[in-house]
């Protein structure tokens, strides 16, 4: 019984709890500790294990999701097969989510019996492993993906590449320069681009997509879908860099883009960088220009999150403007600085120096107004806002609008998640395995993430993901093998009657009838243990392993009797 | 001391359990009757367990899935779904009211709407009082 410091003791009374549970049948001992994650509450479990022959362990700390491995990995330490373990969630599922302390601890001393009992069933499975087949499959032709195939194909390792536009390069293609030492982003990325075209490792298809991904760690297979041809490829692991798009600011009346002329978004106000002529509707240069920021990002209208680059770029873009015409009047509108990265918070911080108006507004009460000017305004445009730190309502004049739009997840997030088996946040960016230790793998074994399809990033940060996915990668194929699911399903001949429901039901093609014996046959290797067959047998032939019929039940019950008999404790 | 119903809940590891794991990091608070029983899928839900826990004396039964379309392993949510239409008209034959057996849709950053649910689904069970299955059973076995 964990405390999770006061995570979990603050709300669960842990002592009375392991008081409570070392009453229960088979229980040898019940212990309570601080931290049972650490180093010394790990190897309090193990050194207990040895001194007293203990053959299942249950610890009730935080979800499993954060610690079962950690947990399982002790058991292998002790001597014992990790799967003789049962852990029960008290921390994510009781103490942060209850307000009564003596609710919160009868569950979780109902939760803790089910765990027992059904820990009692559990058997030992054996770790299985497969080749990996060292070629690997990049989506997607930005930085990120150009990167992390460089890495693996300067490691000797053959690469395909899949592009779904006509040329690599993804979005730098369209930026000018990058903040905040001005260095060409579009110059970068045509060397890295050449670099992957001429490398004799690295297969790059443009304007091609893939389907569905077949296969497991190690050995997949897909189809890829090019302008005119389809072919098959075989691969061992996954990278999916599929960047990002920007937000179409349209909804968002107060801003007028798209009716409003010189109202133009921050890709639009890059592409005027790029060529060279910052110009206003009407062919002339303009006298003010003002950035609007986090338009369509931090607002629960569009997008809740921060998108990470848009301050930064203001600030560039602003310093490009000013660059561009010296005489003019840059204005940052914003509704919180966020400039960080290594060198930005100096970044702007120079901005200051150089003539730059920032205006605050509060995006909770109201966003900036832009209105078409009359015509002796003398300017196109004026912005009005309510200016948070001077609390006045000022006129801003501008010849020219630059939206900061948001940075959103593709449009077909949804399809390239489905085709590669890995799952997306409510914002449709992927879910990583874990937030903070494991931030570009994915559930799905094999599987990686780099760049910003998982979420908005700058250069550096998409560059380190995706040197990150390209090192585990090399890790594994220097390994040679990954261990695969263990948990899958497994057919009793004895008891199969042949009805082939399970064949039918099987999403992964994993069940085959053999027309011998007349009895089903589960391919432990395509097998992902979901157990969808296991409660379609009408004869219990098929047992999913460590989701028995019998775990499961047992658990039930030991979890119901407990909560009886805690109510008759108060009657 | 007033009805307090107890609840199982299976939740798929993949993206409801993950969305109540979600509740908990935002501190969202929700009633203590709700216990939630792991599996990897929806679609590994039986009947068997559903019914046990009945016989057992749970007052109301709750399964979450993924959203039709993300489900992980494709489609095992659909078997659910299935399974979910054809065993509340046995439940309702073996005398217990339909509203006591709920399947809904949970995706991985549907925190909110987890503990919104499960507050909802406590008050339907509490209006509906006890449910008798256990004591009959209790009898008649």
């Amino acid at each position: 019984m964990c405390w999770c410091g006061t995570n979990i003791a603050k709300m669960v009374d842990v002592e009375d709890v392991a008081k409570e549970m070392s009453k229960l049948k088979h229980v040898v001992l019940a212990k309570d500790y601080k931290y049972m994650c650490s180093d010394p509450g790990q190897d309090m479990i193990i050194q207990d294990i040895k001194e007293h022959n203990l053959n299942r362990i249950v610890v009730s700390a935080c979800s499993p999701r954060m610690h079962e491995l950690t947990f399982r990995k002790a058991l292998e330490n002790a001597g014992l097969n990790p799967y003789m373990f049962e852990m029960v969630n008290i921390r994510e599922q009781v103490s942060w989510v209850h307000s009564s302390r003596s609710e919160a601890t009868k569950k979780a001393k109902a939760l803790i019996a089910g765990a027992i009992n059904r820990v009692y069933w559990h058997s030992s499975l054996d770790k299985r492993s497969v080749e990996i087949d060292p070629t690997t499959l990049v989506i997607g032709g930005g930085i990120a993906g150009l990167s992390a195939s460089l890495k693996i194909a300067n490691a000797g390792i053959n690469v395909f590449l899949i592009e779904k536009e006509t040329v690599l390069g993804g979005m730098l293609k369209n930026i000018d320069l990058s903040f905040p030492h001005f260095q060409g982003a579009n110059e970068l990325i045509k060397k890295i681009v050449n670099r992957v075209a001429n490398h004799p490792n690295i297969k790059a298809f443009t304007s091609s997509q893939i389907k569905e991904i077949f296969g497991y760690v190690g050995n997949f297979e897909a189809q890829i879908l090019s302008k005119d041809k389809e072919e098959l490829i075989k691969f061992g692991s996954v990278i999916v860099a599929t960047g990002l798009k920007t937000f179409d600011p349209t909804p968002l009346t107060n801003y007028g883009y798209g009716k409003l002329k010189n109202v133009i978004t921050s890709l639009e106000f890059e592409k005027m960088l790029s060529q060279g002529n910052v110009l206003t509707s009407d062919g002339s240069e303009p006298n003010h220009i003002a950035f609007i920021h986090c338009v369509g990002s931090r607002n629960q209208d569009y997008h809740p999150y921060c998108s990470r680059v848009c301050c930064n770029t203001a600030l560039k873009q602003a310093k490009q403007a000013k660059m561009a015409i010296p005489s003019a009047q840059v204005y940052n509108l914003y509704a919180d600085m966020r400039s960080i990265g290594k060198d930005n918070e100096e970044f702007y911080a120079n901005s200051f120096n150089r003539d730059h108006m920032f205006l605050m507004f509060d995006q909770q009460k109201a966003l900036p107004l832009i209105k078409s000017a009359s015509p002796k305004d003398n300017c196109n445009l004026i912005i009005e806002i309510d200016e948070l730190l001077s609390g006045e309502s000022l006129e801003v004049p501008a010849d020219m609008v630059v939206l900061m739009v948001a940075m959103e997840a593709q449009h077909n997030a949804k399809e390239i998640a489905h085709a590669t088996g890995i799952s997306m946040c409510g914002n449709d960016f992927y879910i990583e395995r874990h937030p903070k230790l494991d931030p570009f793998a994915t559930t799905t074994a094999g599987v990686f993430l780099a760049g910003t399809c998982q979420s908005p990033k700058d250069i550096p940060d998409s560059v380190t993901q995706a040197n990150a996915a390209a090192a585990r990668i090399l890790a594994a194929i220097k390994k040679g093998s990954a261990e695969v699911e263990v948990t899958t399903a497994e057919v009793n001949e004895e008891l199969c009657c042949g009805c082939q429901t399970c064949v039918k039901v099987c999403p992964y093609t994993a069940i085959h009838f053999d027309p011998d014996k007349k009895v089903s046959v589960v391919n432990q290797i395509l097998c992902k243990g979901c157990g969808t067959c296991g409660s379609s047998c009408p004869t219990g032939a098929i047992k999913c392993h460590h989701y028995t019929d019998q775990q499961i039940l047992s658990q039930i019950e030991g979890l119901m009797q407990m909560s009886y008999e805690l109510e008759e404790d108060l009657l | 001391m007033s009805f307090q119903p107890k609840i199982v809940a299976f939740l798929c590891n993949w993206c409801s359990y993950t969305g109540a794991d979600l509740a908990g990091t935002s501190r969202i608070k929700y009633a203590a009757n709700v216990n939630i029983i792991r599996v990897m899928c929806s679609g590994r839900v039986e009947p068997t367990f559903v019914i046990k826990a009945f016989r057992e004396g749970a007052d109301g039964v709750l399964i979450c899935g993924c959203h039709p379309g993300d489900c992980h392993y494709h489609e095992g949510n659909y078997k659910c779904l299935r399974r979910f239409h054809l065993l509340q008209k046995y439940i309702d034959q073996m005398g217990i009211d339909q509203k006591r057996f709920n399947l809904e849709w949970i995706s991985a950053s549907e925190g909110k709407q987890f503990a919104k649910l499960v507050d909802q689904f406590t008050q339907t069970i509490t209006n509906l009082g006890p449910c008798s299955i256990k004591t009959t059973m209790d009898v008649l076995s």
